[in-house]
């Protein structure tokens, strides 16, 4: 029987929410892959998307806007032995939480980061979003936006991450196979979701997306070529978002932070002995 | 009591720093006392940098108040310590690089010596002329020459025997110079002390109190905690460099909730940024230590210069309320006890434990005799026994003393949800949909109280939160906390050998403050307020906790630290 990895608790969703969709995908990868949920610890920031965190019955930490990732790289170098997943919105990883999205992925930790990308800002009740399409007009764009919209999958391929994937949340057992291949994946891991918000984001909607996005073939581009996974990702701009590719856009196999990291090399933390007194002394005497 | 102070001044980068280090080394090698500080400027090179040793027969508690032996390496070393030499002080300068045409007509004693030429004959290094000069020290303070050998044999000899001979030649040489000859009589007691700057002492104990985990983005003066867990990394410790102190700080939530040990440090404008995961770990009881040292603000203010001008921020910084606990190193000694108690508080009470340093007690060196090494207890505190697992798991169970059982991940069968959201017993929160529904209301304000009433534990189970007294029986007390403490310990010993009767009250557990025992202490005597800031923050604080007003206030914001002759000073006119 598989683990159950609810704990009861409902998400706050709206009805037809996209992030529904993440949610069975996630809970149906950690479920394929038996992960043991005493061993799985989930991140997340603030939002509507990162409250998901409360209906998992795992370890789980719902944290600071924009702040999951440092959390999650903290958490994991403290216990690599630990599943990490981090858990957020688009307003939250990449927009206050950017700088974070960026070294967290040039770093390779261990850590699978799926962002439910809707497009806007929905819990504070839809406010342009770094992801937000030019000329869309929000609350706090009345006149249409005027900054162009973030490529996540170009930036994270970019900034060093080794497992850059796309998928979309009305299409949850594809989603799945893509955060369960992030998970065994060794390194960072970014899966990017087009999550649609039925409330607030009036132009990327259902049917918006659909009539856009097509999955990529396996042998389409090679995954591991830098170049052509960029290309890839830069479709979006490239064909004024009419073509939408899903599916994984680059993978390649690097050493993790927790491989190279001096420190770990002796296990994880949580596992070393404390300090002994000889070798305490021997730091003191450094000072005689 | 004997004691002398010497100055080596010139520009960034003519290794001025690394010379007082070491001759402070011989010194404290010899079983002398050492107290020294530098000054420096937010320049690689060039500048007008100096350090100041002083070296004493008896524990010293400041780098004196002026300057008995400058070393003048350049024309600025004579024009900017000018001011700061003591009556009969002796002035050693390179007639090739300097004159001492403007000394001339005092009472000092000027030596020349060609440094330069000395010490590229020894061994090439135009650096070396530290060297030169602190061999010219050694025999005016009485150190034998085999004590500085046996150092320079220890601290160079990674760099081979080349380096180490041409060293020995140069202080031979500087020694051996005619003209120079010892004036001073200081006696070691021929047992070697440690010498150590108050960040390394901090490190010292936070490794000894079983820190695992150190993140950090470079701030002055925080820098040097960070360089030592980053030369330690493979003793167990791992430091992890940051994009920014944001990520510093939430890195240290997640190690500490995922169990181990863990810290982080910067200064004022780091720490400002620091401030909303402060209150992340209030909110979900992660037990993190949060280093912060002080520098001349606001803003950029001045780097590389003092204050004790955070004190209030540190104490109330981010939104709403949580336990917390601010403590303040008043010596480097202390820094190393202080660090390691922070980790045994943060896990008992499960909240963030702030070690408010400042530039002065980070950056300055001291000997130091002894550390109790096996004093260290570690106290994890209240652990959740995995074998009574039944059922969710309530993290934040709602208890007397307001400390829930915690558990960490990786534990059977005790999983819970740690949430930045209020919250009820489990971590489910009480926040978007449930916000103003009645029976969470009540969660709200049970959980608001729970974790409040930590303080009261606090206060009711340790004997820490109130001030220090020394000379308890004396008519009038200097009051101060932190770095300051060492000068104004200082100045009471003066005080009172001019005949008057001071004390001394200092605080280094600083938040929660016991205000019924604080306010006994502190009622009816007369108060002389002692800080480096403007606005008199211990003042202010203790006029909140006690109500009583301290009106004579002795307060500095020059960037330097405050010394002992200008509270003899100043404490003298106030005391009537």
């Amino acid at each position: 029987m598989p683990q159950n990895y609810a704990n009861g608790v409902k998400p706050i969703f709206c009805p037809g929410c996209g992030d529904f969709g993440v949610y069975a995908a996630l809970t149906k990868a950690f479920q394929d892959l038996n992960i043991d949920k005493d061993n799985l610890l989930v991140v997340t920031g603030i939002g509507c998307s990162s409250s998901i965190v409360q209906a998992f019955g795992c370890y789980g930490i719902h944290s600071l806007h924009g702040r999951l990732l440092p959390v999650a790289m903290g958490a994991k170098l403290a216990n690599h032995d630990l599943t990490v997943v981090g858990v957020g919105g688009d307003g939250d990883g990449y927009g206050i939480g950017s700088a974070h999205f960026l070294h967290t992925a040039r770093r390779n930790i261990n850590i699978t980061y799926v962002v439910m990308n809707n497009e806007t800002y929905g819990l504070t009740t839809g406010q342009a979003s770094p992801t937000g399409q030019k000329g869309y007009k929000t609350k706090s764009t009345p006149f249409g936006i005027i900054e162009n919209p973030l490529n996540p999958l170009a930036v994270a391929i970019g900034a060093g991450a080794t497992y850059v994937a796309r998928g979309f949340s009305g299409d949850p057992t594809h989603l799945a196979e893509l955060i369960k291949n992030g998970i065994t994946h060794k390194g960072f891991a970014l899966i990017d979701v087009f999550s649609p918000c039925v409330t607030f984001n009036y132009l990327n909607t259902y049917d918006w997306f659909r009539s856009r996005i097509y999955k990529m073939a396996p042998n389409d581009h090679d995954v591991g070529n830098k170049s052509e996974a960029l290309k890839r990702a830069v479709e979006d701009e490239e064909t004024n978002f009419d073509k939408l590719p899903l599916g994984l856009f680059y993978r390649t196999d690097k050493p993790t932070y927790e491989e190279l990291d001096i420190t770990l090399k002796d296990g994880p933390l949580i596992k070393q002995p404390m300090q002994s007194r000889e070798r305490i002394i021997e730091m003191l005497d450094e000072n005689r | 009591m004997a004691s002398v102070s010497i100055r080596i001044a010139a520009a960034n980068g003519d290794g001025v720093e690394s010379s007082g280090a070491l001759l402070g080394r011989v010194a404290a090698l010899n079983g002398m006392e050492v107290f020294g500080n530098r000054g420096y400027q937010s320049v690689i090179r060039g500048g007008h940098v100096w350090n100041q040793v002083r070296i004493g027969d008896e524990k010293l508690y400041s780098y004196g108040d002026s300057i008995d032996i400058l070393v003048a390496l350049n024309q600025d070393g004579i024009k900017n310590q000018r001011s700061h030499l003591s009556k009969n002080a002796i002035v050693i300068y390179d007639p090739g690089k300097c004159n001492a045409d403007e000394l001339k007509g005092a009472q000092y004693t000027l030596i020349s010596i060609p440094l330069l030429d000395i010490a590229l004959a020894a061994g090439g290094d135009p650096i070396m002329r530290n060297i030169v000069a602190i061999g010219a020290i050694l025999k005016i303070v009485g150190i034998p020459l085999e004590v500085f050998e046996g150092v320079v044999n220890k601290m160079f000899s990674k760099k081979g025997d080349e380096v180490v001979k041409s060293n020995i030649k140069a202080a031979t040489d500087g020694y051996n110079y005619d003209g120079v000859r010892k004036i001073y009589d200081i006696m070691g007691d021929g047992k070697p002390r440690y010498l150590l700057e108050g960040n390394t002492a901090l490190s010292l104990g936070a490794y000894a109190a079983g820190c695992k985990y150190y993140a950090a983005y470079p701030m002055t003066p925080a820098s040097s905690i960070m360089q030592w867990f980053a030369a330690h990394a493979n003793k167990g410790v791992l430091f992890k460099q940051t994009e920014d102190e944001i990520a510093a700080i939430n890195s240290t939530i997640g190690a500490a909730t995922a169990g181990v040990r863990a810290m982080c440090g910067t200064s004022g404008g780091g720490f400002s940024l620091m401030v909303e995961a402060l209150g992340l770990s209030g909110m979900i009881e992660a037990p993190i230590v949060v280093v912060e040292s002080q520098r001349t603000g606001p803003s950029t203010g001045l780097p590389t210069k003092t204050e004790q001008a955070d004190l209030l921020f540190v104490m109330h910084a981010s939104q709403g309320e949580f336990p917390r606990i601010v403590v303040a190193p008043r010596s480097v000694e202390e820094a190393f006890y202080l660090a390691a108690d922070a980790f045994n508080l943060a896990d008992r009470y499960q909240c963030p434990v702030i070690i408010l340093m400042d530039l002065f007690i980070s950056e300055h060196f001291e000997t130091v005799s002894n550390f109790d090494v096996d004093s260290i207890k570690i106290d994890r505190g209240k652990v959740a026994d995995p074998a009574k697992a039944s059922g969710r798991f309530k993290r934040y169970a709602l208890t007397e003393d307001g400390i829930s059982p915690r558990s960490t991940p990786g534990t059977k069968g005790m999983s819970f949800i740690a949430p930045s959201d209020e919250h009820n017993e489990y971590g489910d929160i009480v926040s978007d949909v449930l916000a103003g529904i009645d029976e969470h209301v009540e969660m709200r304000v049970k959980m608001h109280e729970k974790r409040m009433r930590k303080i009261e534990t606090m206060l009711k189970n340790e004997r820490i939160f109130v001030p220090n007294i020394e000379n308890e029986g004396a008519k009038h007390f200097l009051v101060t906390f932190g770095s300051t403490t060492a000068a104004a310990k200082e100045a009471v010993a003066a005080l009172n050998k001019k005949g008057l009767s001071v004390g001394l009250i200092s605080f280094n557990y600083l938040l929660p403050l016991d205000s019924k025992k604080t306010k006994a202490m502190l009622l009816n005597k007369h108060l002389i307020d002692i800080e480096c800031n403007y606005t008199a923050q211990l003042a202010k604080v203790i006029m909140m906790e006690t109500g009583i007003e301290i009106p004579d206030r002795i307060l500095k914001y020059d960037g330097e630290t405050i010394t002992t002759a200008e509270i003899v000073e100043r404490a003298s006119s106030m005391i009537r």
